[in-house]
């Protein structure tokens, strides 16, 4: 009976295949349980895309992205001081394909969100039933007078989107003699990547130590009066690069506003600094997507959502991931780092919300995790973990799981050199397997 | 029986009514897991380690200790504190579940000459390929990550690390250090 069965089942599947190839053009004309659209194919866009097909491969699923490659921010420090190809930060979209993810890459102009559809600046129209947006986040160069897109992609390199840009800082660092100074300007928080600025720093005068550059200086303009890992930074800064990193927090006038290309000089409230090479990171705010759409709604920069799915606080349907986002009051006090481990998970929440919701199922738990690994120096690396449960709708921070690597042991004895060791390697394992969960 | 080819049917022309996964709180946070170890438990490799199809009891054991502080880790120990017991044994229920995927590694002739010789002595609790655990709170070294290997035996051998299984101190010290990485690589180059 069951060998019966088996064979007109293989039948069937012959047929059913071979019908699929006659019938059905491609995966959008079928008959699916639900369309979702993804805007943004970074860590969040990708990760979303790809587990809500490997989870339910009824859901039909279109990612919309302009480039048909993506370099990692996260490690992108260390392309700038000659310890990383950047070819290792660089993925394309195939494993989505793979997936059964129809990939456009193309730009998004507008979102309807009555009729339910986003259309493309190459003319094209997608339908959704959910839709999510992990656009990133938009530069707001005029907010440091003097500062442009032009003069980001010309000579005065933010890098704060790894690329070309991110090439571009190397070759300065590169052509900066012996003794030269190294401004990096820092926007006021919340910004993307909370450690960046301090671990560029240090791959700078990692750089500069290994070079023959030891007397050179590294300048961090802050408009911030703390900093993310800070006391871990200063520790490594003072064993490995005494004296080569200084940091100027905004309440000793760190805060940049106005800078002159022509010059190389960033200009503070009261004072001024020339440098020979300026690394300017503007200020940033939600994804121009999403910022049109009206959905940064706190502080006019970023997107409120919903704990438990993700979903946008102001459009039913539409959910929000990644450096977009925000994590309700706790945005600058223990809230959602803006990093690319925090933006897969919250892609994973989205999916799970998205996926019951079409199969009528009940919410899933959500899970909220960060890990962020900082590299200093090629055998020290730390981190900084955080966990949130969602309790009564509303995020909480566990305050027990999270923080920072060991600054001294609980004895108050040095870490043993090994911690740091690890990390470092851990740093590298990380983006090996992020890069493989999001777009493999 | 014919409900199964049904559901397998309508699952090929992509009309099934189920999701692939059951969507239960332990699938949930398990994802998270997998940003570093991959899905299903399979890392993309470096120093990250698979943890699908270890034993239950081993990643249970591990992850128990970590959270009591009974052992040092670099990132995990914070982590784990986050989660419950319970949680942990879903966890390591889940991943052993899993079937055991071994990556393996490049490693020259030379390189698997002398590792066959430097672990002579992992061989009694390990097997001789790193596949064959002696009993269920010993890992799988075949096709596990070379370089998760060579940190792991790094922390046995330093004094300043605590760890907490005797027998594998003890043997992790007595070896040569550049030994360390041959067995690493060695296991690493293991299918089997």
């Amino acid at each position: 009976m069951s060998q019966i069965n088996r064979r007109d089942f293989i039948k069937a599947i012959a047929a059913a295949s071979s019908a699929s190839v006659l019938t059905i053009p491609s995966a959008h004309a079928g008959h699916t349980k639900g369309r979702v659209v993804v805007v943004g194919g970074g860590y969040g866009g990708a990760t979303a895309a790809k587990y809500l097909r490997m989870m339910d491969g009824g859901i039909d699923v279109t990612l919309i992205e302009a480039n048909t490659s993506y370099t990692s921010c996260p490690l992108s420090n260390e392309v700038v001081s000659g310890e990383r190809d950047i070819k290792t930060l660089q993925v394309g979209y195939d494993g989505l394909k793979k997936h059964g993810v129809n990939v456009v890459h193309d730009w998004v102009t507008g979102v309807d969100t009555t009729k339910k559809v986003v259309s493309t600046k190459g003319g094209k129209t997608f339908a959704y039933d959910a839709l999510i947006l992990s656009p990133g986040v938009e530069f707001a160069y005029g907010a440091v007078e003097g500062y442009t897109e032009e003069l980001a992609n010309t000579s005065l390199p933010h890098a704060w989107k790894a690329g070309p840009q991110t090439l571009m800082l190397k070759k300065q660092l590169e052509a900066m003699p012996d003794g030269g100074k190294f401004i990096i300007a820092v926007p006021p928080g919340p910004f993307r990547c909370p450690p960046g600025p301090y671990e560029r720093a240090a791959q700078v005068a990692y750089y500069c130590k290994t070079h023959g550059k030891a007397k050179s200086k590294i300048l961090i303009l802050d408009s911030n009066d703390s900093f993310s890992k800070k006391p871990l930074f200063e520790q490594a800064w003072k064993a490995l690069y005494d004296g080569m990193i200084e940091w100027v927090p905004g309440a000793s006038d760190g805060k940049v506003i106005k800078v002159d290309a022509k010059t190389k000089t960033c200009f503070t409230n009261f004072g001024e600094h020339q440098g020979d090479v300026v690394n300017i990171i503007p200020p940033h705010h939600a994804g121009k997507v999403a910022k049109d759409l009206g959905l940064a709604t706190f502080k006019d920069k970023w997107c409120e959502v919903k704990p438990e799915s993700m979903e946008s606080k102001g459009q039913k349907d539409i959910y929000v991931i990644g450096d977009s986002c925000v994590g309700g009051e706790l945005a600058t006090n223990n809230g959602f780092p803006k990093s690319a481990h925090m933006a897969m998970t919250q892609a994973k929440v989205a999916v799970g919300a998205i996926i019951a919701k079409m199969n009528g199922l009940p919410l899933p738990v959500p899970y909220y995790v960060n890990t962020c690994y900082s590299v200093v120096a090629p055998d020290w690396g730390f981190s900084v973990v955080h966990v949130y449960r969602v309790e009564n709708n509303a995020w909480v921070y566990v305050k027990e799981a999270s923080g920072i690597s060991p600054v001294t042991m609980p004895d108050k004895s040095p870490v043993p050199k090994l911690y740091r060791k690890l990390e470092a390697e851990y740093a590298d394992g990380w983006l090996r397997n992020v890069l493989a969960d999001a777009f493999a | 029986m014919r409900r199964k080819y049904t559901l397998a049917l309508l699952a090929c022309l992509g009309l099934s009514t189920l999701p692939a996964l059951a969507d239960d709180s332990t699938e949930a946070l398990a994802r998270t897991c997998n940003n570093c170890h991959g899905v299903n438990g399979v890392s993309a490799g470096g120093a990250m380690p698979s943890l699908g199809g270890q034993s239950e009891a081993y990643l249970k054991h591990i992850m128990l200790e970590w959270k009591s502080g009974e052992r040092a880790a670099a990132s995990m120990n914070r982590l784990i504190k986050g989660y419950s017991d319970e949680q942990i044994a879903g966890l390591a229920k889940y991943f052993a579940a899993k079937p055991w995927t071994p990556n393996t590694q490049k490693a020259s002739a030379d390189v698997m000459a002398r590792g066959k010789d430097v672990t002579d002595k992992c061989e009694t609790c390990h097997g001789a390929t790193g596949g064959q655990p002696d009993d269920e709170t010993i890992p799988r070294l075949n096709g596990q990550s070379a370089m998760f290997m060579h940190l792991e035996l790094d922390k046995y051998r330093d004094e300043a690390f605590l760890m907490t299984h005797k027998k594998m101190i003890k043997s992790a010290r007595k070896m040569e250090e550049g030994d360390v990485g041959i067995a690493a690589k060695y296991y690493g180059n293991q299918s089997k």
